[in-house]
């Protein structure tokens, strides 16, 4: 499923071109914006400049990761409205996993090596030890397990709807929030995106992890958080599935 | 007259066929506006602080003057030219008795309106929680000058976004291509509504103004801020008057070599 994706996306280089300059664009001004505004500020939070752009790249290796293996759920919502869902039903091969997990994004890929350099390397200018590098990593991948439960809800929500056409870009502005660590938001705010849409467990999370500012209560309720995530959202599928009407098919 | 004011009225209706949809839009909004107003806030927590030229006050007024500016200036449906191109649906409006950019601006002005309408509540809303301090400008000359900058603002996006729009007449296959590159990158990143462009060093911020992009947000909320005033603001003014024209005469030259090459692919 992911080579004919890819293919179909090689096949118009024009298009990979244009996408591919405007993601590198888009990096390269947040990362320039945010670094001269660190310059002029001296530090942000309580955070040093190094710290805070750790906390930017952990969010885009999240969020660029994701996009490249979800790209799938971005096609869903006209599958649904056509009736063609009736398709992916029919075949021998888990449906959850097919509009999830069917159409890899190859321009995502090819931004994914050039970041994982980056956050190496701002990660090593904090020097961490190997349990804090460990600790990343496993948090980390409770991110994406926490970032694979919204996906499946947001595909569930489209089932259900039918209506909603930004769900998913709603999800990316909220995660979006967690560019910055989330200690710069208020109350409730903070409280919301720690536990209720937990970017905070995401993102912020495994980047303090880095700087050794976590504690094992912290690391413990991150887990806790995934399973319970995947374990709602998988329950949110079945009933979803329930509700499919196969309209217009 | 009449005709473009019934276009307007269908237009707002239309925006409301998909009521969720433009709900979620506007909510979308506001979590773009949090992330830059804590942002601020965050760094700016001493109200003692100054920096970049600006104080507590200022940069907060300049967030939520983003919300009020947006919703003037880039909310747009012109966007939807370029799929009207690449479909060839172009044709149906190229038979029927009206100009074809007044319809878009109609339609543009149509959505400014009701996107206006949501972002005073959204800034009422936001300004009760987050009670920011806020400075309002009392100078007639400014509010003035203020007005003439959103003019311009609105006309140069009109023109940028039907610049872009006009792409698929080449190549049809990168339309949204074309937009994501330009109204979702370059003009979200350079036009000032997520930082403000003097954060920039001097060499990247004479660059980045010499472009038309820092005069669709950044420059009318300077100006409402009394940070540019004089001779700075009539070189801005004659700046954005100077990219208004080009982009203007750009678009027609454009518009006719690309009516010459439709073909109604689709149609």
């Amino acid at each position: 499923m992911s080579r004919n994706s890819f293919s179909v996306v090689i096949g118009q280089k024009l298009a990979l071109s244009v996408f591919l300059i405007g993601k590198i664009f888009r990096f390269i001004f947040f990362f320039g914006f945010l670094y001269f505004l660190l310059v002029g500020s001296g530090n942000l939070a309580g955070y040093s400049s190094n710290q805070i752009i750790f906390f930017f790249l952990t969010f885009n290796l999240i969020d660029v990761i994701t996009q490249f293996l979800f790209r799938e759920v971005y096609n869903f919502r006209p599958m649904i409205i056509n009736g063609d869902f009736d398709l992916v039903l029919v075949k021998p091969i888990s449906a959850l996993f097919r509009v999830l997990m069917g159409g890899a994004d190859v321009i995502d890929l090819i931004t994914i090596p050039p970041l994982i350099i980056l956050t190496i390397y701002f990660g090593s200018l904090l020097h961490p030890g190997l349990v804090q590098i460990g600790l990343f990593l496993i948090l980390l991948a409770n991110g994406f397990l926490i970032a694979t439960a919204f996906h499946i809800i947001v595909l569930s929500f489209a089932i259900v709807t039918l209506e909603v056409d930004h769900t998913v870009m709603i999800y990316r502005d909220l995660t979006s929030l967690g560019r910055l660590p989330i200690d710069i938001y208020q109350q409730p705010l903070k409280a919301f995106l720690t536990y209720l849409i937990p970017v905070g467990i995401m993102i912020t999370l495994p980047a303090k992890a880095i700087m050794g500012l976590t504690s094992l209560p912290e690391v413990l309720i991150a887990f806790l958080v995934g399973l319970i995530a995947i374990f709602i959202s998988f329950k949110f599928w079945n009933y979803a599935l329930t509700k499919y009407s196969s309209a217009s098919s | 007259m009449r005709k473009y004011w019934g276009v307007f009225k269908i237009s707002f209706e239309q925006e409301f066929a998909y009521r969720l949809n433009f709900i979620l839009w506007r909510v979308r909004n506001v979590f773009q506006i949090l992330l830059t107003y804590f942002l601020w806030s965050t760094v700016f927590a001493n109200p003692t602080t100054q920096i970049f030229g600006y104080d507590r006050t200022k940069i907060l007024t300049y967030v939520f003057g983003i919300m009020i500016v947006r919703a003037l200036v880039l909310s747009a449906r012109a966007m939807d030219v370029s799929s009207d191109i690449a479909q060839g649906d172009l044709s149906n409006y190229l038979l029927k008795p009206m100009s074809y950019f007044k319809y878009w601006f109609t339609r543009d002005i149509s959505s400014k309106a009701l996107n206006l309408i949501f972002a005073a509540v959204e800034f009422s809303v936001l300004f009760v929680i987050l009670k920011p301090p806020f400075f309002f400008q009392t100078n007639p000359v400014a509010l003035l000058a203020f007005a003439a900058t959103i003019i311009l603002a609105i006309l140069i996006y009109f023109f940028l976004l039907f610049l872009i729009s006009s792409i698929p007449f080449w190549a049809p296959e990168i339309g949204w291509g074309s937009h994501f590159l330009v109204t979702v990158v370059i003009i979200e990143s350079l036009s000032g509504s997520l930082f403000p462009i003097n954060i920039l060093p001097g060499i990247f911020q004479s660059i980045v103004l010499a472009t038309p992009f820092p005069y669709l947000i950044y420059f009318p909320v300077e100006v409402y801020l009394g940070n540019i005033s004089g001779p700075a603001l009539i070189g801005g003014l004659m700046v954005a008057i100077a990219w208004t024209g080009v982009l203007w005469f750009t678009l027609n030259f454009v518009w006719q070599k690309g009516l010459r090459v439709y073909q109604a692919i689709g149609r």
